[in-house]
C-alpha cells in the first residue's frame, strides 16, 4: 500500500513536463561538470610522461607516468626545485595574467562606458552607425585585433622580422615592447571587450529611469554632480560586473597572448598551460588548470558579494521614454572623431586582412597577388606544407565545414537547452531544484575556456571512447555556452505570465504545441538570440578547442596553426573568411528575425 | 509672486502635436490640476513648465522671469527655475538612504551641515518617517517611499511644486489619505502646486482650479464646481463626474430668447433658461447629471416619467439605478440603499435648474430647467 502510494507520487511528479526537464538537466549537467572537475583534481596529483622523467632525474625518484604525487604542485608553485623554476613557469605568468587583465578591464570599461554614456545620454550624431559598428570587435574573434596589430606594427627589427604596414609605408620601426608583450595584449583585449562593457553599461543606462537624474536636476545639481552622485553609483553594480567579467575573460584568454605575447616571450597562465601540456608535463598543466578554475570561481563569487542587495534597484517603471539628451559641446567634432576611431577598430581590420592575404612578400604592397586565394598549385616557400589557395584548398574547406557543422550542432543543443531550462526554472520558480539547476547551468561560466578544454582533455584520457572525437567537441562547447542561453532563456520565460500557458492547457493543447505554437513565438527574438550566440561564439572559438582538436579539424585551429608557423597570408585570409561568416550569420539572422548579439541597445 | 504664465505654448514630436497653442495663467498659491485622459498632453505641459522638456514654440514665465521663449531664444534649465518636482514613480535614488535622499538638494545648495541636519529632521517629522531615516528606498513600502519623495521635494522649500500623478502607484485607501495630506501641505506651505492626474475625483477634490485637456488642446480652465456645473462642452461634461452624465438625444425648436421646446424620451418638454441663448433648431443632446433624476413613488409628484429597472447598484451610502426608457438607459443616483427588481416599473422626474443643452458640435449652449 505504502509502496503504491510512493510510486503514484513519483509518477504524478513526472507527468509534469517541467519536472522532467529540471531533473533531466540536473543529472546531465552534474555529470558534465562534477565528473570533469574530479578528473582535473585527480590528474593534477598525477604525474605526466615528462613530469616523471623530470622528477626522477632531479630528485632521484622512480615515479612512472600516472603515479600519484604532490610534486606537481610543489614544483610548479612552491619552488621545490628552485625558486626560479616556480617563478618562470608559474608566478611570472600569473603576475602577467593579472597585470594584463587589470589594464584590459580598465581600458574596456573606460571606452565602453564613455561610448555608452554618449549614446544613451547625449545628442551625439550618427548614433545608429556608432552603436552597430562599435560591437564589431566583440562579434569578431578576439585575435582579430591582435592580428591587425601584428600586421601594422611588426617590423624588421623585431621578432621574426616580418615587415608590417607601418614600416612599409613610413619606414618607422616601433620598439619590441610595442609589438609584443603586455602592452599590445592589454590594449587589444581592452578594445575587444569594450563593446561588452558598452552593452552592459549601456543597458543599465538605457533602462535606468531618467527621472532619477531629472530629480537631481530639479534639486539644482549640476551635470558633473549628477554623474558623480547619481548616475555613477547607480551603474556601479554594472561597472563592477563588467570589470570582473572582463577581468576573468582576459585571465582565461589564449588567442591574444599567443598572437602578440608569446613571440616576445611574454607568457600568461593560458599560454603556459598549453606549453606545459604540449611538452607532456601534463601533471603541472592540470595544476595550472586548477588555479585558473579557482580564480574564475573567486571572481564570480566576489561579483556576487559586492553587488549588495540592500541598495538594489526599486524597479518601478517610469516614463523613461522622455529622456532629454545632453547637448554636446563640439558635437560635430566628437561625432567625427568617434566615427574615425570606429573605422580603425571595426572596418580597418577587415581591410587589413584582405590586403595582407594578397601580398606575395609580407608587407610589400607592390607584390600583390591572388595566389593565396586561387592558386591551383601547392604553394611553396614555407617551412610547412600549405597546399592550394584558400578557396581551392581541401584542408581549409574541410576545417571550415567542420567548424560550421560543430557550431550548428552546438547552437541547436545549447539554444534548445536554454529554452527548456528557462521553461523548467520559470515553472518551478522559487523551488530548490530550480535554483540549483540555474546555478549549475551557470557554473561553466566560472571556468576559463582554456581550463575547460583542459578539463575535458582530462576526461578524455579517462573515457577513451571520447578522445579526439567530434562528440567531445560538441559536449565541451555545449556545456561551455550553456550559461548565457540558460540565463536569457530563463529571463525570457520569467517575463511570460503563467496564465499564457494555462490558457492553452485549458483548451487542451498538448505540451509540444504549447511550446512551439505559443511560448516560443512570443519571445521569439530572445530565444533565437539563444541559438545565434552559441553559433557565433563557437565558430570563432579557439582557446576552448586548442587542446582538444587537431589543427585541421576546425577553421580556428587551422588559423592558429598557420599563424604559429608564420604563413601570414594564409592566416589573414582564413581570418577574413571567419569574420565574413560571423558577420553574415549575425546580419542575416538580424534581418530575418530581428534578433542580434548587440540587441537591446543602440540608436533604434 | 511665482505666478506662472504660458503663452501660445506648442510641443511637437515630428508630425505629432502633443500640446497645441496652450495659454494658461496660474495664480500665486493656487492648486492647479492638469486633468485629462492619458496622452492628452498634461504630463508634457508639466515637464515643459518644469524645464525637463523644451517646447517647440511659445513663452513661459515663472514669477515674472521669462524661463522659456522661442522668440527670444531663452531656455533656462530646470535647475535654475527654483521649483520642486514629484515624480510618478518617486525617482528615489536607490543607492542613498532616506536621509541622504532628502539632504541631497540642501547639500547642492551648499547649506551648512547643522542646518541640513535640522531641516531633514524637520521634514522627516512632518511626514512621519523619522524612524526610516537610515533605510534604503528598496526597504520601504510604496506609501513610505511616497513620503520620502515628498520630503525630498519640499526640503529646499520650493515656491512652486510640480507633481506628476504622484498617487497613481498607491492603493485606493492610501491614495485617499495622501489626498488629504497633500491638500493640507498646500495650505501649510503656501506654495503654488501644479498637479497632473487622470483621476477626475482627485482633481475635483483637491484643486482650486482644473485645467482639462484633450489631445493637446485646452478644453476648460475653471474652478472644480464650475467645471462640474457649467462644462464648456460635451467632452468636459462626460469626463467629470461619476457616474457619468446622461446624454439624451433630443430635437429642439427655439420658442423665444430663453425658451425652447424639446422632444426627448418620447415626450415633449419646455426648456427655460435664465439667460437668452443661441441654438439652431434640430438635433441636440440634453445633459442631465444622475443626481438630477430623482426616483419617486408612482403618482407622488407631478411630471413623472416611467421606465423600467435595468439594473441596480447599491453602494451602501448611495445607489445607482439604471433606468431603461424607450431605447435609452439612464443613470440615477439616490441617497441610501435601494433595490429594485429587474424590469420592475420605476417613476422618476427631471429636477434641476442645471440641465445642459449641447448643440450638434458638442458645445454647451446653455443651462436651465425642463418641465413636462
Amino acid at each position: 500500500m505504502e509502496k503504491n502510494k510512493f510510486f503514484n507520487r513519483v509518477l504524478a511528479y513526472f507527468t509534469k513536463p517541467s519536472n522532467v526537464i529540471v531533473v533531466a538537466f540536473l543529472i546531465i549537467l552534474l555529470a558534465c561538470i562534477v565528473y570533469p572537475l574530479y578528473s582535473v583534481l585527480s590528474l593534477s596529483l598525477t604525474v605526466g610522461q615528462m613530469d616523471s622523467l623530470m622528477y626522477n632525474s632531479l630528485f632521484g625518484l622512480h615515479l612512472k607516468k600516472g603515479s600519484f604525487s604532490l610534486l606537481n604542485i610543489s614544483m610548479l608553485m612552491f619552488g621545490k626545485y628552485s625558486a626560479e623554476y616556480s617563478a618562470s613557469f608559474f608566478w611570472s605568468p600569473l603576475w602577467n595574467s593579472i597585470r594584463m587583465s587589470v589594464y584590459a578591464s580598465a581600458i574596456a570599461v573606460l571606452i565602453g562606458g564613455v561610448v555608452a554614456w554618449l549614446i544613451t545620454r547625449t545628442d551625439i550624431r550618427y548614433k545608429k552607425f556608432i552603436s552597430s559598428v562599435f560591437v564589431f570587435p566583440y562579434i569578431m574573434p578576439s585575435w582579430t585585433l591582435a592580428l591587425v596589430w601584428k600586421n601594422v606594427f611588426a617590423n624588421s627589427q623585431v621578432g621574426t622580422g616580418v615587415t608590417g604596414m607601418l614600416e612599409s609605408l613610413t619606414g618607422i620601426c616601433v620598439p619590441s615592447w610595442f609589438v609584443y608583450g603586455i602592452f599590445p595584449c592589454s590594449i587589444v583585449m581592452g578594445i575587444h571587450y569594450a563593446p561588452f562593457a558598452y552593452i552592459l553599461i549601456g543597458g543599465i543606462l538605457r533602462n535606468m529611469d531618467a527621472n532619477l537624474e531629472e530629480a537631481a536636476t530639479i534639486l539644482k545639481a549640476d551635470r558633473w554632480r549628477i554623474i558623480r552622485k547619481v548616475t555613477l553609483p547607480i551603474v556601479m553594480p554594472a561597472l563592477i560586473s563588467t570589470v570582473l567579467l572582463v577581468f576573468s575573460s582576459t585571465m582565461a584568454s589564449y588567442a591574444v597572448p599567443v598572437f602578440v605575447g608569446s613571440p616576445g616571450n611574454f607568457y600568461v597562465m593560458s599560454t603556459m598551460l598549453r606549453a606545459l601540456y604540449s611538452g607532456s608535463y601534463s601533471g603541472q598543466s592540470y595544476v595550472m588548470t586548477l588555479v585558473l578554475v579557482l580564480i574564475g570561481i573567486g571572481m564570480l563569487t566576489l561579483n556576487q558579494a559586492l553587488i549588495g542587495k540592500r541598495k538594489s534597484f526599486t524597479t518601478v517603471t517610469g516614463k523613461s521614454g522622455q529622456v532629454s539628451y545632453v547637448k554636446l559641446k563640439g558635437n560635430k567634432l566628437v561625432s567625427v572623431i568617434m566615427v574615425v576611431v570606429l573605422f580603425f577598430m571595426a572596418i580597418f581590420p577587415i581591410f587589413s586582412f584582405a590586403l595582407e592575404s594578397l601580398c606575395e612578400v609580407q608587407g610589400d604592397y607592390s607584390t600583390l597577388t591572388l595566389k593565396f586565394w586561387l592558386s591551383k598549385e601547392d604553394i611553396g616557400g614555407f617551412q610547412v606544407a600549405v597546399g592550394k589557395g584558400i578557396l581551392l584548398n581541401s584542408v581549409v574547406w574541410k576545417a571550415m565545414l567542420g567548424s560550421i557543422l560543430l557550431s550548428l550542432v552546438v547552437a541547436l543543443v545549447v539554444g534548445t537547452s536554454g529554452f527548456l531550462i528557462g521553461y523548467g526554472v520559470s515553472k518551478k520558480r522559487g523551488s530548490r531544484m530550480a535554483t540549483l539547476l540555474s546555478n549549475v547551468a551557470f557554473f561553466p561560466y566560472l571556468i576559463p575556456s582554456m581550463a575547460f578544454g583542459s578539463i575535458f582533455l582530462a576526461v578524455s584520457t579517462k573515457l577513451l571512447f571520447l578522445r579526439g572525437t567530434f562528440l567531445l567537441l560538441v559536449i565541451v562547447a555545449s556545456v561551455k555556452y550553456l550559461p548565457f542561453a540558460s540565463r536569457s532563456g530563463t529571463s525570457a520565460m520569467m517575463q511570460l505570465s503563467g496564465e499564457i500557458e494555462e490558457a492553452a492547457i485549458i483548451v487542451g493543447a498538448p505540451w509540444i504545441t504549447r511550446m512551439t505554437k505559443i511560448l516560443f513565438p512570443i519571445q521569439k527574438s530572445s530565444f533565437i538570440s539563444g541559438y545565434l550566440l552559441p553559433f557565433v561564439s563557437c565558430i570563432r572559438e579557439l582557446s576552448l578547442f586548442v587542446l582538444l582538436a587537431s589543427s585541421g579539424t576546425l577553421i580556428t585551429t587551422l588559423l592558429s596553426y598557420f599563424d604559429e608557423r608564420n604563413v601570414v597570408q594564409m592566416s589573414n585570409g582564413i581570418n577574413l573568411l571567419i569574420i565574413m561568416v560571423v558577420l553574415l550569420v549575425n546580419f542575416t539572422t538580424n534581418k530575418l528575425t530581428g534578433a542580434s548579439i548587440d540587441k537591446g541597445i543602440g540608436g533604434n | 509672486m511665482p505666478e506662472i504664465v504660458l503663452k501660445n505654448v506648442t510641443k511637437k514630436w515630428g508630425g505629432f502635436t502633443a500640446v497645441e497653442n496652450l495659454n494658461l495663467e496660474i495664480e500665486d498659491g493656487a492648486f492647479i490640476t492638469l486633468l485629462g485622459p492619458s496622452g492628452c498632453g498634461k504630463t508634457t505641459t508639466l515637464r515643459m513648465i518644469a524645464g525637463l522638456e523644451t517646447p517647440t514654440s511659445g513663452e513661459i514665465t515663472i514669477g515674472g522671469t521669462v524661463v522659456f521663449s522661442s522668440q527670444k531664444g531663452i531656455n533656462i534649465s530646470a535647475a535654475k527655475r527654483d521649483i520642486g518636482f514629484l515624480f510618478q514613480n518617486y525617482a528615489l535614488w536607490p543607492h542613498m538612504t532616506v536621509y541622504q535622499n532628502i539632504a541631497f538638494g540642501l547639500e547642492t545648495l551648499k547649506w551648512k551641515k547643522p542646518d541640513i541636519e535640522k531641516r531633514v529632521a524637520q521634514m522627516l517629522e512632518t511626514l512621519q518617517i523619522t524612524q526610516f531615516a537610515q533605510r534604503y528606498p528598496s526597504e520601504l513600502s510604496g506609501g513610505q517611499q511616497q513620503r520620502v519623495a515628498i520630503a525630498r521635494t519640499l526640503a529646499p522649500s520650493p515656491k512652486v511644486l510640480f507633481m506628476d500623478e504622484p498617487l497613481s502607484n498607491l492603493d485606493a485607501k492610501l491614495r485617499g489619505e495622501m489626498r488629504t495630506e497633500l491638500k493640507r501641505l498646500h495650505a501649510d506651505t503656501g506654495s503654488t502646486f501644479v498637479y497632473v492626474t487622470h483621476d477626475q475625483l482627485e482633481a475635483m477634490t483637491m484643486a482650486t482650479k482644473i485645467c482639462l485637456m484633450k489631445e493637446g488642446v485646452l478644453q476648460q480652465y475653471d474652478p472644480p464646481l464650475t467645471v462640474y456645473n457649467h462644462p464648456s462642452n460635451r467632452f468636459v461634461a462626460d469626463f467629470v463626474g461619476n457616474p457619468t452624465m446622461n446624454f439624451i438625444p433630443a430635437k429642439a425648436v427655439k420658442l423665444s430668447d430663453n425658451t425652447a421646446r424639446l422632444e426627448m424620451l418620447g415626450e415633449k418638454f419646455t426648456f427655460t433658461s435664465e439667460n437668452s441663448f443661441m441654438l439652431k433648431d434640430g438635433d441636440i443632446s440634453v445633459g442631465i447629471r444622475p443626481e438630477h433624476l430623482p426616483i419617486s413613488p408612482k403618482g407622488s409628484v407631478p411630471g413623472q416619467l416611467t421606465g423600467t429597472a435595468y439594473s441596480t447598484l447599491p453602494a451602501g451610502m448611495e445607489t445607482t439605478v439604471k433606468i431603461k426608457i424607450g431605447g435609452t438607459i439612464l443613470s440615477s443616483v439616490m441617497f441610501g440603499s435601494l433595490d429594485y427588481k429587474v424590469d420592475s416599473e420605476i417613476c422618476f422626474t427631471v429636477q434641476s435648474d442645471r440641465i445642459l443643452i449641447f448643440d450638434v458640435d458638442g458645445r454647451c449652449a446653455t443651462s436651465g430647467t425642463v418641465t413636462k
